[in-house]
């Protein structure tokens, strides 16, 4: 055996003989665990739950009755976000973001019914999910027991003897390190076995073991922060007083302040105040419930110089059905404007936020783990822009059909005469111009790709601690 | 030796401990940040309501100029509803990260609008605000757990503290002052920048006293839990540990398992039910002879009985008839959703009895107004003045009142529950 590994273990045996390292491991891994199982219900239980409002969505669809088409178009559709396989360790934003959106005609809503606005609120800091209690929990247990590693051989002279022994700093740093991997190893057994479910679920093996090895750099700069503490200080309450410093600021402080930082530095106006810019800006369509409105007048002259007709009621098609496509498609054009900027504003508060990863391991892995699992703001937005997409298909469907299938004259007389009415109502056929809607998350390399700038954040964090576990190995006698 | 000379003693004696003196900074700072953000986060939200106020009354002035008959003038026009932050939102920003607090709603059915949430940035929502509630319920137990764990310990490890002991007059006395300074120069340090605030932003006295009260509660909960275990002789190191595992438990892993239990044992109806219902309704009515809606509509307003008849295929009173049934068709589960969250609200009261920082939390929250109940108060008071849309449009759409502009002159407006409490 190694003299390192004989360090390692003298502190396995150390820690296993102590009650307090002993309890602290204890409680770590029945919370993560107990955790693990939990949020793993939850989460499949929410995904078989939106599966199934969503076919139940599109079935009430399918199954309305025979209507005018533009009746559907204001039924409208419901689209509902279901959580990637890795969901079950980090849910990320779900419980902050609505998970069910309405699609209608003319509109675009936000999505609703975020789980935090009808929770007790107890949580300051969230469900414990297992991502949370391995990004912020998991450290401080390791903290609690690694953080008299050397100042205890310090503090018993031991230190001395050890080095009178011919061993170098840097070997007992090592060895010492080692013994903490192993507790930090420990610690993400329960993810290891949540990772496989997720990999059972279908989350594919690369993004699955990237996931895992980016919490094991994380652990890993903890172990090696811990012992590098505990060389530099000469005493227990010294290393323990420096570690758990460090802790509330990196785990507590950084994070709110990256936030509150976001918030101060871009300005993100609401969705009302920007909705008066969007009123503004699409009062210049013009009413496509309104074939008369002057603002199709040229869209008229072109149709009736295209077909070579006199009166709008000679053309082959609807004119208020066209009139209503070519509206909702150029109210679509300045409502997707207008989402992008809204867009780009979240995701330049998120970045500024996410540039504290560089101060702060927590916000590395957090978001690492995000973009991994397909949680992020960016799949947020992903879903909104699909869901846009979706809406924009059936309900330019729905135009086509209105244009194709009914004569103008019809249409235009059906609130006066019972019999136009009857003919303007076309087949429950037509109905099926929805698309099924299924949300699913990036393909993995994808995503690995969106997680590499955070991968590059950890990566830093272990080069530097090892850099500085070298130099201060040197000098630590 | 009296109070005071102990006292000053002690005073001394910290002054040359760089440690706690760098720690009291630390906390004065931090604090000193939560109550600035805070400031800046409530002025934001200031200048939001009034920016908005401009908008909308803009807008709708815009909006009714172009309309020749109520029942457009009601389709068209939005009215802002919003809840002002307290004076004391500074303090405790609570839940308008993450419930909406500002709506434009206008006569249609109100199911399918008051759920609508304007809020703010997801990801930066699931990190939280930085306030000075955070920093008194989070941060205040472990800046004192880090002065007060080894008060004992650390003159044991120095080999002193026999000897302090014995040259004292009363054993218990030196501890006491000794805990008392530090305790005294953290708080005075952590709660001057709040006071300063409150001022800033105009507190009733009222308000400031309970939060001051509930603060007195928090650290003295948490210095006598220290001064208890510091009293033990175990190591410093052990001490802490152990009052930081307390702290940690309290803090993140008993309000997160209430909140679950919570959640699990008071079911509330499905938000996205309500909406697909009501919607349901909404649209079937399209399809239904009109006088079974206005039937539905007349059991419900029977002073509406003798105008409710329908004529021609198309009226504005028959339209707002069925998105009001719309609205009725789901009373109840909302009702029921409303009440859920009451009761949750009402549940976790209790459940905060186990966790100090949640208790801390909470009661700032309450005092601020920024808590779910007050959420579901604003909620109630946009209801109530969709409620007064209805009472003021309904006999002018019912009667058939012939369209004059100068008449929407009186059309009920929004007042804030207050303008800032």
């Amino acid at each position: 055996m190694t003299i390192t590994k004989m360090i390692a273990k003298d502190e396995w045996r150390y820690w296993w003989r102590s009650k307090l390292a002993t309890s602290v491991m204890l409680v770590g891994l029945i919370l993560i665990a107990g955790s693990s199982i939990l949020t793993a219900k939850q989460m499949t239980d929410a995904a078989h739950e939106r599966a199934h409002l969503q076919s139940e969505a599109e079935e009430a669809f399918f199954s309305q009755p025979n209507r005018h088409p533009h009746r559907m178009v204001h039924y409208g559709h419901y689209a509902f976000r279901t959580p990637p396989p890795l969901g079950i360790i980090d849910p990320g934003i779900d419980a902050y973001t609505g998970d069910s959106i309405f699609l209608e005609g003319h509109r675009q809503n936000s999505a609703m019914f975020a789980d935090r606005q009808a929770s007790s609120e107890l949580a300051i800091f969230g469900a414990l999910t297992p991502a949370l209690l391995l990004q912020t929990l998991a450290p401080l247990l390791l903290v609690l027991i690694g953080y008299n590693v050397i100042t205890r051989e310090r503090e018993a002279r031991t230190f001395d003897q050890l080095i009178a022994q011919g061993m170098t700093p840097l070997k007992i740093m090592i060895g010492k390190g080692y013994a903490l991997v192993g507790v930090a190893g420990l610690m993400i057994v329960p993810l290891f076995v949540a990772i496989i479910f997720a990999t059972l679920d279908g989350e594919p093996f690369v993004s699955a073991s990237l996931f895992m090895v980016g919490y094991a750099l994380y652990l890993l700069i903890w172990c090696i922060g811990i012992v590098l503490a505990s060389t530099m200080m000469r005493t227990p309450s010294a290393s323990l007083g420096a570690l758990l410093a460090a802790w509330v600021v990196v785990a507590i402080l950084i994070p709110r302040i990256s936030s509150n930082a976001a918030v101060s530095l871009v300005d993100a106006p609401g969705k009302i105040e920007t909705d008066f810019a969007v009123i503004e800006a699409v009062s210049k369509v013009g009413d496509g419930h309104n074939a008369a409105d002057p603002a199709f007048t040229a869209l008229r002259a072109n149709m009736l110089q295209q077909y070579n007709v006199d009166k709008v009621e000679d053309l082959p098609v609807n004119f208020r059905g066209v009139v209503a496509g070519a509206a909702e498609a150029n109210l679509t054009d300045i409502l997707n404007k207008f989402a992008e900027e809204r867009m780009q504003v979240e995701v330049a508060q998120a970045n500024i936020a996410r540039y504290f990863g560089w101060l702060s391991p927590v916000l590395g892995i957090r978001e690492f783990s995000m973009k991994v699992a397909g949680v992020d703001l960016e799949t947020h937005h992903r879903f909104l822009r699909e869901t846009e997409a979706l809406r924009f298909d059936f309900v330019q469907s729905l135009n086509r059909v209105h244009a194709e299938k009914l004569t103008f004259a019809d249409d235009a007389n059906r609130s006066s005469n019972p019999e136009a009415e009857k003919r303007t109502r076309v087949s429950a056929e037509n109905w099926k111009v929805l698309d099924e809607f299924d949300f699913s998350s990036l393909p993995a390399n994808n995503r690995i790709e969106n997680a590499s700038m955070s991968l590059m954040k950890l990566v830093f964090w272990v080069v530097l601690l090892l850099v500085l576990c070298r130099f201060v190995g040197r000098r630590a006698l | 030796m009296s109070m005071f000379s102990s006292f000053t003693r002690e005073l001394r004696f910290f002054l040359k401990q760089p440690a706690a003196i760098v720690l009291v900074l630390v906390a004065i700072s931090l604090s000193v940040f939560s109550v600035w953000s805070g400031l800046s986060e409530v002025e934001r939200q200031q200048e939001t309501i009034e920016r908005l106020l401009v908008a909308d009354a803009k807008d709708r002035a815009a909006v009714l100029a172009k309309e020749s008959d109520y029942g457009g003038a009601a389709y068209y026009s939005f009215h802002l509803t919003y809840d002002p932050p307290s004076r004391l939102a500074f303090a405790a920003l609570g839940e308008r990260d993450t419930s909406p607090w500002k709506h434009r709603i206008r006569m249609l059915a109100l199911e399918a609008q008051i759920y609508e949430s304007d809020t703010a940035n997801a990801e930066l929502a699931q990190s939280g605000q930085f306030d000075f509630a955070f920093v008194l319920s989070i941060l205040m137990p472990v800046f004192l757990i880090i002065l007060l764990h080894d008060l004992r310990a650390s003159e044991r490890a120095a080999g002193r503290h026999d000897l302090l002991v014995a040259t004292s007059a009363s054993d218990n006395n030196l501890w006491r002052s000794r805990a008392f300074v530090r305790v005294i120069l953290l708080s005075i340090g952590v709660l001057i920048p709040f006071l300063f605030g409150a001022m800033v932003s105009g507190a009733s006295l009222l308000s400031i006293v309970s939060v001051l009260g509930i603060a007195i509660a928090q650290i003295l909960f948490w210095s006598f839990l220290c001064l208890w275990a510091s009293a033990r002789s175990y190591a410093g190191p052990t001490i802490a540990s152990g009052l930081l595992a307390v702290w940690m438990l309290t803090t993140f892993v008993v309000p997160a398992m209430s909140d679950a239990f919570i959640e699990a044992i008071i079911p509330a109806p499905e938000g996205g039910d309500i909406i697909l219902t009501q919607r349901e309704s909404v649209n079937d009515a399209w399809d239904l002879p009109k006088e079974a809606t206005m039937e539905t509509f007349v059991k419900e307003h029977p002073e509406w009985a003798e105008y409710a008849e329908i004529n021609r295929p198309f009226e504005w009173k028959w339209y707002y008839a069925f998105q009001q049934v719309g609205d009725q068709s789901v009373a109840d589960m909302s009702e029921k959703r409303r009440a859920a969250i009451l009761k949750r609200d009402k549940a976790a009261q209790w459940f905060a009895f186990l966790s100090p920082s949640s208790l801390t939390e909470r009661s700032l929250t309450g005092v601020a107004g920024t808590d779910a109940k007050a959420a579901m108060h604003y909620q109630q008071h946009v209801r109530n003045f969709h409620g007064s849309l209805r009472e003021y449009y309904y006999p002018l759409l019912f009667k058939g009142a012939a369209y004059e502009a100068i008449t929407l002159a009186n059309l009920p407006r929004f007042k804030a529950l207050s303008d800032r409490k």
